[in-house]
């Protein structure tokens, strides 16, 4: 039987004494939490949306009518130098069934390029300051055609931010940011760059100008100044994120780089119609059937080893199904993809609350195949969660953020090795962005250790746990109070924010800071969506 | 205090579907079940063998019927609509086992699709063992009506109770256009069948049967007219039950008299409301002697009945 | 005296050792119930051995860990030879001696036990390494507090030979001065790393040891960066007021050393080792986990220093060998070395202890008849947010 897509949009919905319990994500682990009756509502996201029928066919179209752009083929030639840039593991989440976007779309480009005979091509993973992908990880992104063919030859390779020859100082905004880009980037005659946009704050500039560059020029926007004035960073017209990053991408224009920028979305199908479909459906509409998988699923999840669950959680593929596809110039490209992300993802909800409740799922874009570690749950939480919002945030300013996640104090010594050093040294100083950002960021950014391990092992750069909390900073100042529910008291603390061990006991906590009777608002997800507030 | 069990909770039992909420269609039942695979070679013969056996068995010993005029559809060949007054849920039981077997092993009946088919479970059971395919009572429905077309086109009988379900106090109720219908769509005769005595063996609300003898007539095939629509047939194959219901009263000459001036006795009783209806309800002789074989076991019963 | 003497008596007992072993596997400490102690009551006053030999009645004593792991049965059989039983613990001793408080220094070398002519250290004024532990006038014993003939601190009395007497400075209270022997140790200890003022130093446990070592090496040879492991809330308030330092969780200090060396750690869980080091550790918890991770951020050819008493340990000793690595223990005291003049330790650690303020460590004072809670306290110091336990034999003696 073919997938049926009821599509059905977003829903707010008013919280009675008749609601049953809702679905809680809590690390790896389910949870089923009961919310005071009148004065709480949940937000559900929108369902999938039907998907393109024939995505190659589309992907094929997309390049032959670009937006603003010639044809794809009248922009390559023969002995030209071309560079094939593309979005690294940490999107989407969790990763997809294969084939993965990137892989159709390079395919049909490589089909492009080998009809007209470039033999200089390089596919380069645009994972700045990221960890490296490691083969299996690249394979899946790009397909074993496309790895086996180039990867041996040297030309498949991951970028590297720490080479010493590898970047080009392009120049200064007339704000005085730095440019930065791959060499290979800078020196080609076109750079093609494959976007899968998961959520409104990926692709347009932030693409290249970031994907494929380096510290001296991310620290332009990765601060907390820009991470304050980015209300929030998924609305790109508000966020001063994408206004720096626009400035340099105007800058690599201006130098010659040329970007021809292919843009994806997906919707949001991330359990499919199989086993676990009961994750994705409304907990009135859940059948019998649904409520065995999901009360098996819950108990042995919570029986098994957190190693064993972590592996399993992050074994999930998603059936993601491809919504658009669009080439050409990159801000025209990107205002329609931006829009597509929001046609999946916006639900209206009226009006502020006083505490917001998100359930964090394993996943968040650092940690896939590997540990969310607590300063993850912070980025994941007051960064992306937070910031799911346009308009006006969600929860108003001195509102309480409940977070439901283990929290525990565990890290990945290969991928994360510079968070375990500011986990035990910059955190038990201060939870203070600005003052870690004056008294510490340096250091770790130019650790040669966290270097050594970032271009050589599975790391991420030594300055990535600070772009992490910066991620945070909005969130942080406004809001009054976290709690986080079920988290490791000693983690929690250590991360400025207060445990709980219940959701009650969260609700009692947060009255302090709210009073009592105060409004809440669930956000259910994953899968992601994204409020419009008014 | 009486012990109470702890009520199922969420996710045990299902959740409560919010107010505001649109509910979703729910799954392909009612009129959406799709009954073929019950009348696959495998299903359909394992229903035979089960109805042959089994099911002849249990209806014998409930209600030991009495068959008459079986001869005025003698000559008849298939497809058949079979029309009934329906009391009991042993009427379609007592007409599978009294039409002719080239009918009977070919033979759909039309269920209530919100009764019958409502889950899964049921609609699984029903599908298999009566052979029954979802009939839409309460409001027009293409599909169940262009379903059973297509089964009559195939040549399959359909036994379907045009008063659209069981009726609630032993007398008839106004007969739906259904059948009437499908048989001018198909140009199908329809049999009507008038079934005396199972309002008294099992009635509907009743759990427990009371086993006693019970009479099954058949009537004269009909056959809509040229230019006859399918409202005016269904008048027609009402009249025709009447008459039936008259003869069993009394005898054929009567009722074909009473038949052509047009005074049958109405089958539905007097208009009235409320335990009135009930109480008009012409007594039945208590036969013991009747009785099948549970009926016999079953002296002991303390079941209240009703006597005049 | 017309009650005698009343001392906790330590006695050979193999099947109390054996409960002792057994018990403070599952609970440290249990020794002091189940062990080889005993509170006596109307003991006949121990004789003066010889010549120079004086009575003392002890105001306060320490429990040390080396009186912890004999409780417990967990001391190493090396000790054999230089003890003789039974005797009455208690070698961190303030007592009275004629209406003058005084503090003893333990160690029994050549001039009290009367041996002629004194041993080389002991001419030196090193004590503690005397070459005469077993000979001359009183029993085998390394120590006061492990020798049959002296009694020790644990006593309403006890002997000791004039030359072990320190006399207490008045503005040194009691609780103060009975920190005087332990405080000697760490200054030794401290000095004996002969840490230079560019040096990256650091301490691994943040005990009585561990803070006093702390205290001194800020006092006397502060290092250009000091790290301290410390488990314990209590811990690391106190060496944070007792010095500059960093302090760290144990488990953290591979990587607090990384971070201050900026080097590199070299394999994973527990055969990682930083590529470089600090120059100097000085180890003062004495487990095998602690020496080896004594020897992981030690730098080649530093030096690493045994200031816990390790007992039977096994440790991989080829780090110690590729990173040719000075490991060297560090008992007790005697005389010192600063900027070329000497002092005696004792005098050093008095002075140490008012000059920081030392006397808050001493966090508990038991009653004589309460030594079992005592030493159940003092055996689980850290957890309880205690530091040092004392006994005070004057109350509850019956």
């Amino acid at each position: 039987m073919t997938r049926q897509y009821r599509s059905r949009p977003g829903l707010v919905l008013e919280v009675d004494r008749s609601t049953a319990p809702v679905l809680m994500h809590h690390g790896e682990q389910l949870r089923l939490e009961k919310l005071p009756a009148g004065r709480s509502r949940v937000i559900y996201p929108p369902e999938p949306l039907k998907p393109i029928d024939d995505p190659d066919a589309a992907i094929r179209d997309a390049l032959e009518n670009p937006i603003d752009s010639e044809p794809l083929r009248e922009l390559l030639h023969a002995d030209m130098v071309l560079t094939i840039a593309f979005d690294d593991i940490s999107l989407p989440l969790p990763q997809m069934k294969r084939p993965d976007v990137r892989q159709r779309v390079m395919e049909a480009v490589l089909d492009i390029a080998a009809e007209v005979g470039v033999d200089d091509i390089h596919l380069i993973a645009a994972l700045a300051l990221h960890r490296r992908m490691t083969e299996e990880e690249l394979r899946h992104a790009v397909g074993d055609r496309v790895y086996d063919a180039f990867a041996p030859r040297g030309q498949l390779y991951n970028h590297d931010a720490e080479d010493p020859d590898g970047l080009v100082l392009i120049g200064e905004t007339d704000h005085g940011e730095e440019v930065q880009i791959s060499r290979r980037a800078a020196e080609s005659d076109l750079v093609i760059y494959v976007n899968l946009n998961l959520v409104s704050m990926d692709g347009g500039w932030k693409s290249t100008a970031t994907g494929l560059s380096g510290y001296q020029a991310l620290r332009h926007h990765h601060n907390v100044h820009t991470m304050l004035h980015s209300k929030s960073f998924m609305d790109r017209e508000n966020s001063e994120l994408h206004t720096r990053n626009w400035r340099q991408g105007e800058v690599l224009r201006e130098a010659g780089v040329k970007v021809f920028q292919i843009e994806t979305t997906v919707n949001n199908d991330l359990y499919g119609d199989g086993a676990l479909e009961v994750l994705g459906k409304r907990e009135w509409e859940w059948s019998a059937r649904d409520r065995a998988t999901f009360i098996g699923l819950r108990a042995s999840l919570d029986r098994m080893s957190p190693s064993l669950r972590r592996r399993s959680m992050q074994g999930w593929r998603a059936p993601y199904g491809l919504t658009s596809v669009q080439a050409g110039e990159v801000t025209a490209v990107h205002e329609i993809t931006t829009s597509n992300v929001f046609d999946q993802q916006i639900v209206p909800v009226e009006g502020q609350t006083d505490i917001l409740m998100f359930g964090l799922p394993y996943i968040c874009p650092y940690n896939v195949n590997s540990i969310m570690n607590p300063i993850l749950v912070h980025c994941l939480g007051l960064g992306y969660m937070f910031n799911m919002y346009r308009g006006r945030p969600l929860v108003r300013e001195g509102g309480v953020l409940i977070l439901s996640h283990p929290t525990e104090p565990e890290f990945s010594p290969v991928n994360h090795p510079s968070y375990i050093d500011f986990y035990e040294e910059v955190l038990t100083t201060t939870t203070d962005p600005e003052v870690m950002e004056r008294d510490f960021e340096k250091r770790y950014a130019e650790d040669e250790w966290y270097r050594h391990l970032y271009r050589t092992g599975y790391a991420y750069h030594g300055v990535h746990p600070f772009y992490m909390w910066y991620w945070g900073a909005h969130a942080r100042s406004h809001l009054g109070d976290v709690v986080i529910v079920g988290g490791n008291p000693e983690a929690v603390r250590r991360l400025g924010y207060r445990p709980a061990s219940t959701l009650a006991d969260a609700l009692e906590i947060a009255s302090d800071t709210v009073g009592h009777q105060p409004s809440i608002t669930y956000f259910k997800n994953p899968p992601l969506a994204m409020a419009d507030v008014s | 205090m009486r012990p109470t069990l702890p009520r199922p909770r969420f996710p045990l039992s299902s959740a409560p579907t919010p107010t505001e909420v649109e509910s979703l269609p729910g799954p392909d039942l009612q009129d959406r079940y799709d009954t073929a695979w019950a009348r696959k070679p495998v299903a359909r013969w394992t229903r035979i063998a089960a109805t042959e056996t089994l099911g002849r068995a249990v209806v014998s010993s409930l209600c030991a019927p009495v068959i008459h005029n079986r001869d005025r559809i003698a000559e008849m060949d298939g497809p058949l609509i079979f029309v009934a007054n329906h009391h009991s849920h042993l009427d379609t039981s007592l007409i599978q086992m009294a039409i002719p077997r080239r009918f009977r092993h070919r033979l759909v009946v039309a269920g209530a699709a919100d009764y019958f088919f409502d889950t899964r479970p049921k609609a699984v059971i029903n599908a298999w063992v009566w052979g029954a395919i979802p009939m839409e009572r309460h409001r027009v429905s293409r599909r169940s009506a262009i379903g059973a077309a297509d089964l009559l086109d195939d040549g399959w009988s359909l036994v379907i109770f045009p008063e659209g379900g069981r009726s609630p106090d032993g007398w008839g109720q106004a007969h739906k256009g259904g059948a009437a219908y499908l048989a001018c769509r198909c140009d199908v005769p329809v049999v009507p069948i008038f079934i005396d005595g199972t309002d008294r063996v099992l009635p509907k609300g009743s759990r427990r049967p009371d086993p006693r003898r019970v009479h099954l007539s058949f009537g004269e095939p009909l056959a809509a007219g040229e230019s006859e629509d399918s409202r005016k047939f269904a008048e027609r194959i009402e009249a025709a039950m009447e008459m039936i219901a008259d003869e069993r009263q009394t005898d054929w000459y009567t009722a074909r008299l009473r038949a052509h001036a047009g005074d049958s006795p109405s089958m539905r009783g007097p208009d009235l409301d409320s335990w009135r209806r009930s109480w008009a309800k012409p007594a039945t002789e208590i036969d013991e002697s009747a009785k099948g074989l549970l009926g016999r076991l079953h002296r002991t019963s303390k079941r209240q009945k009703r006597q005049w | 005296m017309s009650r005698g003497r009343e001392s906790i008596v330590f006695e050979r007992n193999i099947a109390r050792f054996g409960a002792a072993r057994i018990a403070s596997q599952w609970k440290p400490g249990s020794g002091g119930s189940v062990g080889p102690l005993k509170l006596k009551t109307r003991l006949p006053e121990l004789d003066l051995p010889a010549d120079g030999w004086v009575r003392i009645a002890p105001h306060l004593s320490g429990i040390c860990a080396s009186d912890l792991a004999a409780v417990d049965g967990r001391s190493s059989r090396w000790f054999d030879p230089i003890v003789s039983m039974p005797f009455v613990p208690g070698h961190e001793v303030v007592a009275d001696h004629d209406g003058a408080r005084v503090v003893v220094e333990p160690v029994l070398g050549c001039v009290a036990r009367g041996v002629q002519p004194v041993c080389a250290p002991c001419a030196r004024g090193d004590l503690g390494n005397c070459g005469n532990l077993a000979h001359g006038q009183v029993s085998e014993g390394l120590q006061s507090g492990f020798c049959c003939d002296t009694g020790g601190g644990w006593s309403t009395s006890m002997v000791a030979h004039q030359s072990q007497l320190h006399p207490v400075p008045d503005d040194l209270s009691d609780k103060a001065a009975v920190l005087i022997e332990p405080m000697a140790c760490a200054t030794h200890a401290a000095l004996a790393a002969q840490v230079q003022p560019d040096e990256l130093a650091a301490v691994i446990g943040a005990g009585t040891m561990g803070l006093g070592v702390v205290a001194a090496l800020a006092r006397w040879t502060p290092p250009a960066t000091l790290l301290v492991a410390a488990k314990y809330p209590q811990q690391t308030q106190l060496a944070h007021s007792l010095a500059e330092c960093r302090t760290v969780a144990p488990s953290e200090i591979l990587r607090a050393a990384r971070r201050i060396t900026g080097s590199q750690i070299l394999g994973r869980g527990s055969n990682a080792r930083l590529a470089t080091g600090v120059d100097v550790t000085i180890d003062c918890v004495g487990s095998p986990a602690s020496i080896e991770s004594a020897i992981s951020i030690t730098k080649p050819t530093g030096r690493v220093i045994l200031m816990g008493m390790p007992g039977k340990s096994t440790i991989d000793l080829t780090a110690l060998w590729q990173r040719e690595i000075n490991l060297r223990g560090a008992y007790t005291y005697g005389r010192e070395m600063i900027s070329g003049r000497q002092y005696r330790t004792f005098d050093l650690a008095a002075e140490l202890i008012a000059a920081a303020d030392l006397q808050r460590m001493l966090t508990a004072v038991y009653p004589m008849n309460r030594y079992a809670d005592a030493i159940s306290h003092a055996a689980s110091a850290g957890s309880r947010g205690a530091v040092k336990i004392a006994i005070d034999p004057r109350r509850g003696s019956r």
